[in-house]
């Protein structure tokens, strides 16, 4: 039940918000999701939170589990047991009045071949609650040059594109996009990037999937990384990043005896601090007056985690 | 209601763009119907005209098309895609289907003034006809969508509607000429079956029966049940 509360600004007017509004900044909130096929369970124990304006990244291996969460989150999907809430709503019982604030992308979904683009996209605004026009969408995604052009004829990049203008369509509260560069081109991908990054600015929610890690490491406030159907890693990249250790290698001359407890000549260590262990190794090759070659130092990428979970598994 | 609206106009130009479907769903039914107004199907009384001429709008321009359209749908994913819009799942079925009722509608229009125009002889009650053409439109739109969960491809729909398609015509030709009494009313539960002998009720071959009626309202909803619980809108299993 909502309770409207109300405050007084400068100027007297009093704002009346609902208890909703001041309480929450959670967009989607999901506590021990699970799915099950008859015996197998596709999703074993999930627990998400999305907060309001972020761009929140689902990864994981091929049948991790994500696409059958972004369908639970849709409504598309009944859910075995656990929470779910999408906008304060119940995807399983309030589906309809959620696709209102809701856009989506999935990641096979087809167009009437004989429809234009243009066609198309004017159908898709007859069919939904919010306003937008057609030449914007076009001209934001490439696809002006096209819009009298037969869906059928279109390029697989180019159907992906009209995939995401729908999903897009009127800007709505949340959009849901599953892996929505897949099969563009560096350019296109990039022009996609931008239209995620205009929706947040446009204090949007967006939960995307993608294989791409670079995509994630981009685009994302936060990310999970999910593996057979649990999530493995959650976090901002800056946590998630800040727990896995830091590497640094380096090239030693031959016949050079390294430090004790590294292996060289091609000396490569993972440590926790990497500032006090680098400082070491650079002032133990400074004492000695060992010449380093190829020296590099970085912290741990999304894809040294990503692999890591894949591997422990 | 605007939104089924905006999805009907856009499958009925889809219709008049694809010159196959066009033929199925319009030339064919309304060709045969002509054919039948005008050779004077069966003994010329007038009951196994309409009969005939009800089977073939209903089976080929409704029956056969539905199901074609929402595999076709199916197939290339526009269903599933179409449900992340804002339209419901009624409204996206009703709006799938719809055109090709709304085309059969008009071909029984047309056929009524063909049959007027060529001096068939009127019913003496057109009640159970106007019953009858109610009825076949609900069995076919249910059976369409029943058939949908059975046929994977809009190519297999040709080989899956044509059972009960038979059927139907079959049972509406014998009923049509036969008003079959005591335990053999019970061929009316065959389905389409009442589309016969409604016609043969309406010239005044034989009384109306509950059997009639009971099929008219039974098949429906079975047909109606089974795709409710079993129709799948991806494409995928």
């Amino acid at each position: 039940m909502r309770r409207p509360t109300g405050t007084v600004v400068p100027g007297g007017t009093v704002v009346v918000m609902t208890e909703t509004a001041v309480r929450t900044d959670i967009a989607i909130g999901v506590r021990d999701l699970r799915v099950r096929y008859g015996e197998f369970e596709a999703v074993r124990g999930v627990d998400l939170e999305v907060r309001r304006g972020e761009v929140f990244a689902l990864l994981g291996t091929n049948g991790a589990g994500k696409t059958t969460t972004l369908e639970v989150l849709e409504g598309f999907r009944t859910r075995s047991s656990g929470d779910v809430s999408v906008l304060g709503l119940d995807p399983g019982t309030e589906r309809h009045r959620l696709r209102e604030r809701m856009g989506i992308q999935l990641q096979e979904g087809g167009f009437v071949d004989e429809l234009t683009v243009a066609e198309t996209l004017e159908l898709w605004g007859q069919l939904s609650p919010r306003e937008d026009r057609v030449g914007r969408l076009v001209d934001r995604f490439d696809l002006a040059h096209r819009r009298d052009v037969r869906v059928s004829a279109l390029s697989g990049g180019e159907k992906r594109r009209l995939d995401l203008a729908t999903a897009v369509w009127g800007s709505p509260e949340l959009v849901v996009l599953d892996e929505p560069t897949t099969g563009l081109d560096p350019a296109a991908r990039r022009r996609t990037w931008d239209a995620i990054q205009e929706l947040q600015d446009g204090g949007r929610t967006v939960v995307l999937t993608t294989h791409y890690l670079e995509e994630a490491e981009a685009l994302a406030d936060r990310v999970a990384i999910m593996h057979e159907g649990r999530v493995a890693v959650a976090g901002s990249l800056s946590e998630i990043l800040a727990s896995r250790p830091s590497s640094f290698s380096a090239t030693l001359p031959a016949g050079v005896t390294p430090p004790p407890g590294i292996d060289g000549p091609a000396v490569r260590v993972q440590t926790d601090d990497l500032q006090r262990d680098l400082t070491a190794f650079l002032g133990w090759a400074a004492d000695h007056g060992v010449p380093l070659t190829d020296l590099r130092a970085a912290p741990a990428s999304l894809a040294d985690i990503y692999l890591s979970i894949r591997s422990e598994a | 209601m605007n939104r089924v609206l905006a999805l009907t106009r856009s499958e009925l130009r889809l219709i008049f763009r694809n010159k196959t479907v066009l033929i199925s769903t319009l030339a064919v039914p309304l060709g045969l119907g002509l054919f039948f107004a005008l050779t004077g199907f069966g003994d010329g009384s007038g009951a196994s005209i309409i009969a005939m001429q009800l089977a073939m709008v209903l089976g080929l321009g409704i029956y056969v098309a539905a199901t074609q359209t929402l595999v076709a749908r199916r197939q290339n994913l526009v269903l599933k895609r179409l449900r992340t819009s804002g339209i419901s799942d009624a409204g996206l079925l009703t709006a799938t289907i719809a055109p090709v009722v709304l085309l059969a509608v008009a071909q029984m229009v047309l056929f009524a003034v063909v049959d007027v125009a060529f001096g068939l002889p009127m019913p003496s009650s057109p009640l159970p006809i106007a019953l009858a053409a109610v009825g076949g439109l609900a069995l076919v739109v249910t059976a369409a969508l029943a058939t949908a969960v059975v046929t994977p491809t809009a190519e297999r729909a040709q080989i899956t509607t044509l059972p009960l398609f038979f059927v139907m015509v079959g049972g509406a030709v014998v009923l049509a000429f036969l008003p079959l009494e005591g335990i053999a009313s019970l061929v009316n539960l065959v389905p389409g079956a009442p589309l016969g002998s409604l016609a043969n009720v309406a010239y005044g071959g034989s009384a109306f029966s509950l059997v009639q009626l009971a099929s008219l309202v039974v098949w429906p909803v079975l047909f109606g049940l089974l795709a409710r619980r079993n129709f799948r809108w991806d494409a995928r299993a």
